[in-house]
Parts: structure tokens; C-alpha cells; sequence
């Protein structure tokens, strides 16, 4: 059996039996329940901190309406965050290197932040397809040309999060590799790209979260122009 | 970037009335027309009846 370097995409199978629903639900263990006392210990009290703060500056530029989003915007920014992480770790499959769980994230959303938009402030919501103060004869071009960028974004949204984290995996093994074929022979050299290595996993780290990060606060702004 | 204007103080005559890129409801009806005309090109591309050549005797 020939393994390639895309074999860790594979979505995984246990003797026939499929494990996405299971590789999927592993962020629910990993989080402590909420208890019903008042004092908390600390992991809760950390929780609940650092839920309550993204909450806040998430919803800071949002109207009151756009409120009701809160509960779906942190709930996906803890799901991503933390599938994104666990796959850092060797020989652990990340779901979201799949562009259809992304897609399927991603485009539900931004439809329903554009339905949301035609149906409460149809005006607003198609009067921003034409920027402020265009002269007169790039309207129609500029109306297209934003129409596009309108139908871009849930394909951005998606391939964005699915393009970040596949390639930093694959460019973590492919190093990994490049450093266990190097030590027999130049052991000099492999322990140089076994700096590169570990800075990469340390980017690899930032990029997991602000990835998480970037696609939720992405929803929220394109929430904030149509609420 | 640029100057922000509510689009309020402009006072437009004419056909800059309803389709200007400075109020809002200028500009929903300059994307309202366009997208109309693009509809009205296809439509009319679509509904156009083909042309048969005449057949001449060799």
C-alpha cells in the first residue's frame, strides 16, 4: 500500500464503518458542563469568561435584531476553534480540511444573513450593491461587479477556512518528512528544518484559531449590513 | 475616503431624481434597472426567432 501525502484528508473508516459523526462530536467532550453554582471552579470560571468576552466583542458593532445571532456565532467560533486545534495534533483527522462541512457552514449562513436582509430592509440591502458617490457612468459595471463579490463570499467563506488548514498540514508533513529522510544523512540539516518544523507548527497554531476567528467575524459583518 | 454625505442634502431634478448613486433609494433603483435590462437581453436573445436560410436551387 502506497501512502501519499493526502491520505490524512481521508475522511475516516473503522472496518467499514464511517467516523466523521464521531470526529465531529469530539469537541462536546471536551468542554466541562455548566454547573448550577454560583462559584464555579476554575476551568468553568475560564469558560465562562472567555465565552462571555468573545460574545461581547463580537456583538459590539450589531444592532439589537442582530443580537439573536449570538448563541449560533460563538457556539460555531468554539466548534471551529476547536476541531481546528485537535487536528493539530499527529495523526488526527481534521473535519474541517473537508470543503463540504465547510460549504455546508458557510453557505446556510450567508443566505440567511442575505434573506434576512431582502426581507426586512429590501431597500438597504439591494442599495448597497452600489457604492456611494459612483459617477454615473460605472454604475451599471460596478452594480455587476458587486453582485459577483456578493455570490463570491459564502465560496470565499468556505474554501478560505478548507485552503488554510489543508495546507498547513500538508506542509507539516511534508517537513516532518523532509526532517526523518535529512537525520541519516545530513543530520546538520535536519536539524535546521526541525526549527522550521516547529515554527511552523507554532504558526500553524495561530492560524488554526484566527482562521475560526476570521470566518465568524466575516458572518457577523456580513449580518451587521443587513440587520 | 471620499466625502460622506447622507445623501440628504442633495436636491436632484429629473430622472437624477430616482436614479442616483447618493440616496439609498437612487441606488436600489439603479440596481433595480439593471438588473431589469440584463433580464431584458436575455429574454429578448432567448425569444429571438431563429432565421432559416432559404434553400436555392443548384
Amino acid at each position: 500500500m502506497i501512502l501519499s501525502f493526502f491520505d490524512q484528508f481521508m475522511s475516516p473508516t473503522w472496518l467499514g464503518v464511517p467516523l466523521i459523526a464521531l470526529a465531529l462530536t469530539l469537541p462536546w467532550i471536551m468542554y466541562p458542563t455548566p454547573s448550577s453554582r454560583w462559584l464555579n471552579n476554575r476551568l468553568l470560571t475560564l469558560q465562562g469568561w472567555f465565552i462571555n468576552r468573545f460574545t461581547q466583542q463580537l456583538l459590539l458593532p450589531l444592532n439589537l435584531p442582530g443580537h439573536k445571532w449570538a448563541l449560533i456565532f460563538t457556539s460555531l467560533m468554539i466548534f471551529l476553534i476547536t476541531l481546528n486545534l485537535l487536528g493539530l495534533l499527529p495523526y488526527t483527522f481534521t473535519p474541517t480540511t473537508q470543503l463540504s462541512l465547510n460549504m455546508g457552514l458557510a453557505l446556510p449562513l450567508w443566505l440567511a444573513t442575505v434573506i434576512i436582509g431582502l426581507r426586512n430592509q429590501p431597500t438597504a440591502a439591494l442599495g448597497h450593491l452600489l457604492p456611494e458617490g459612483t459617477p454615473t457612468l460605472l454604475i451599471p459595471v460596478l452594480i455587476i461587479i458587486e453582485t459577483i463579490s456578493l455570490f463570491i463570499r459564502p465560496l470565499a467563506l468556505g474554501v478560505r477556512l478548507t485552503a488554510n488548514l489543508t495546507a498547513g498540514h500538508l506542509l507539516i508533513q511534508l517537513i516532518a518528512t523532509a526532517v526523518f529522510v535529512l537525520l541519516p544523512l545530513m543530520p546538520a540539516v535536519a536539524i535546521l528544518t526541525a526549527t522550521v518544523l516547529f515554527l511552523l507548527t507554532l504558526l500553524e497554531v495561530a492560524v488554526a484559531m484566527i482562521q475560526a476567528y476570521v470566518f465568524v467575524l466575516l458572518l457577523s459583518l456580513y449580518l451587521q449590513e443587513n440587520i | 475616503m471620499g466625502g460622506h454625505d447622507a445623501g440628504t442634502q442633495h436636491q436632484f431634478t429629473g430622472i437624477a431624481k430616482y436614479f442616483n448613486s447618493y440616496t439609498i433609494t437612487g441606488r436600489r433603483n439603479c440596481v433595480l434597472a439593471t438588473y431589469a435590462s440584463i433580464a431584458a437581453i436575455v429574454l429578448f436573445f432567448k425569444l429571438k426567432p431563429k432565421k432559416q436560410k432559404a434553400v436555392t436551387a443548384s
